[in-house]
């Protein structure tokens, strides 16, 4: 079996997780439910998220879906058996650039770092990847660069 | 046996005293990419070695500088840096440090000061870097000068833990500075603290364990030029013989013994 995944998501009832995928051979898009059980709402998001992710009937679908979002949907999920909207929850994920990360505890921190990780999965470059080059470098060009804004008010604070 | 200021059990850091081996810190805020930049340079070697109680991750680490092995232990957070501050052991013996800013979010950016000061309290000399991460998420800022680096006369790098740049050309780099300092230190916190060790040792004579604690050497005149030379911080501690409860008698601890009553 072979397939590429797409997209992911939950449905609230009964609680499952979507996923969106292409087969590799047919080409056509096909859509998996995989129910998510012996969950509830006092679970641990991240040990369910690792069990799905090995699970022997569904692991080949959700080999190129990170855990962390396996971790994310299985958040989403229960904090609405909690009875959080899903507006709220949405929220909870959502990144402020101006927030303090640092205030943050385990979860809301996990919380933050998933929404991270949609980039970080997007941009990286992994040892398989044909292109991938261990050391690259770049150089940047420094006589053009500007002054970043960030430096601005408060010149003599460092 | 357990080491003085760096009492955490599991870990002895007098190793660090040997030729071979460094210890290289990472500091920075929550998120700002830490881990993901270790695991970027250490790739398949990757194993961290997780000590959840005192919210910290251990990477080790064989390079080769010039004609030599060196052992390298990277230390990285595992939650500490949300008290915005580091249990002193996180600093102790600390051959080069690794600071990590997230160009996305300017408070990491203007936390870096803090950190610094932080760093130059415990290690006044240690060669250090700013790195600015994240840089695949919008290449622009590569046409900025970020002037904190410049100011410190510290080394800046622009790097992306998520595509690589840069990352292994920063790490070999403040290995080499690591090792070069240690060739070539030119501080001398440690010695000054395993000075006040027997200092103190040598007041507690009375019910001394001084060789239970492996501290064979003869007391020290408490001279004053030492306690001079103590950094604020430093002074606030209690150098009790036990090391071993040493981490957790100390007023700025609060990292680790929240982080180990939570894991009990
Ligand atoms: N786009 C992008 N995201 C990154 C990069 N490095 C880290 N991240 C994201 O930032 C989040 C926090 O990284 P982490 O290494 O856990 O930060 P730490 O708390 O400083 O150790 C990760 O979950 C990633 O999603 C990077 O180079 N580029
Ligand atoms: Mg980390």
């Amino acid at each position: 079996m072979s397939c590429e995944a797409k997209r992911c998501g939950v449905r609230f009832s009964p609680p499952s997780i979507v996923l969106m995928y292409v087969h590799t051979d047919t080409k056509k898009m096909r859509k998996r439910i995989i129910p998510v059980r012996n969950f509830s709402k006092y679970s641990d998001c991240s040990v369910a998220a690792e069990r799905l992710k090995n699970h022997p009937r569904h692991r080949d679908y959700l080999r190129q879906v990170p855990q962390s979002q396996l971790e994310k949907l299985h958040i989403i999920l229960r904090d609405h058996m909690q009875g959080s909207s899903l507006e709220d929850i949405l929220a909870s994920f959502r990144l402020d650039p101006e927030e303090d990360l640092n205030k943050l505890d385990d979860e809301e921190l996990a919380r933050k770092k998933g929404q991270m990780d949609r980039l970080f999965e997007r941009n990286r470059k992994r040892t398989d990847d044909p292109d991938f080059v261990y050391d690259l470098e770049v150089e940047f060009d420094k006589s053009n660069q500007e002054k970043c804004s960030w430096d601005e008010e408060s010149d003599d604070e460092f | 046996m357990a080491d003085d200021v760096g009492s955490i059990p599991e870990l002895d850091q007098k190793k660090y005293d040997a030729d071979e081996q460094v210890k290289i810190i990472c500091l920075g805020d929550s998120a700002v990419g830490k881990s993901k930049l270790m695991e970027r340079f250490l790739l398949d070697e990757f194993r961290p070695q997780q000590l959840s109680t005192y919210a910290l991750t251990l990477y080790k680490h064989k390079a080769t500088v010039g004609s030599k092995t060196v052992a390298v232990d990277f230390w990285d957070t595992a939650g500490q840096e949300r008290f915005q501050s580091m249990h002193p052991s996180y600093y102790h013996k600390a051959h080069a440090c690794i600071m990590v800013f997230d160009v996305q979010r300017k408070i990491t950016y203007k936390n870096l000061a803090n950190w610094y000061k932080e760093l130059r309290e415990y290690r006044p000399e240690i060669p250090c870097c700013v790195v600015a991460n994240k840089i695949d998420a919008d290449l622009k800022v590569t046409q900025r000068s970020f002037s904190f680096a410049k100011k410190q006369g510290l080394p800046f790098y622009f790097v992306s833990a998520a595509d690589g740049t840069n990352v292994v050309k920063m790490f070999r780099e403040m290995i080499k500075r690591a090792v070069d300092y240690k060739l070539n230190p030119s501080d001398f916190m440690d010695e000054v603290m395993e000075e006040l060790e027997n200092f103190d040792l040598e007041k507690k004579e009375e019910n001394s364990e001084a060789d239970e604690n492996g501290l064979s050497k003869p007391p020290q005149q408490p001279g004053s030029t030492l306690r001079l030379i103590r950094p604020a911080r430093v002074r606030d501690q209690t150098f009790s013989g036990n090391s071993n409860s040493l981490a957790f008698e100390s007023s700025d601890c609060v990292a680790m013994t929240r982080k180990s009553k939570d894991n009990r």
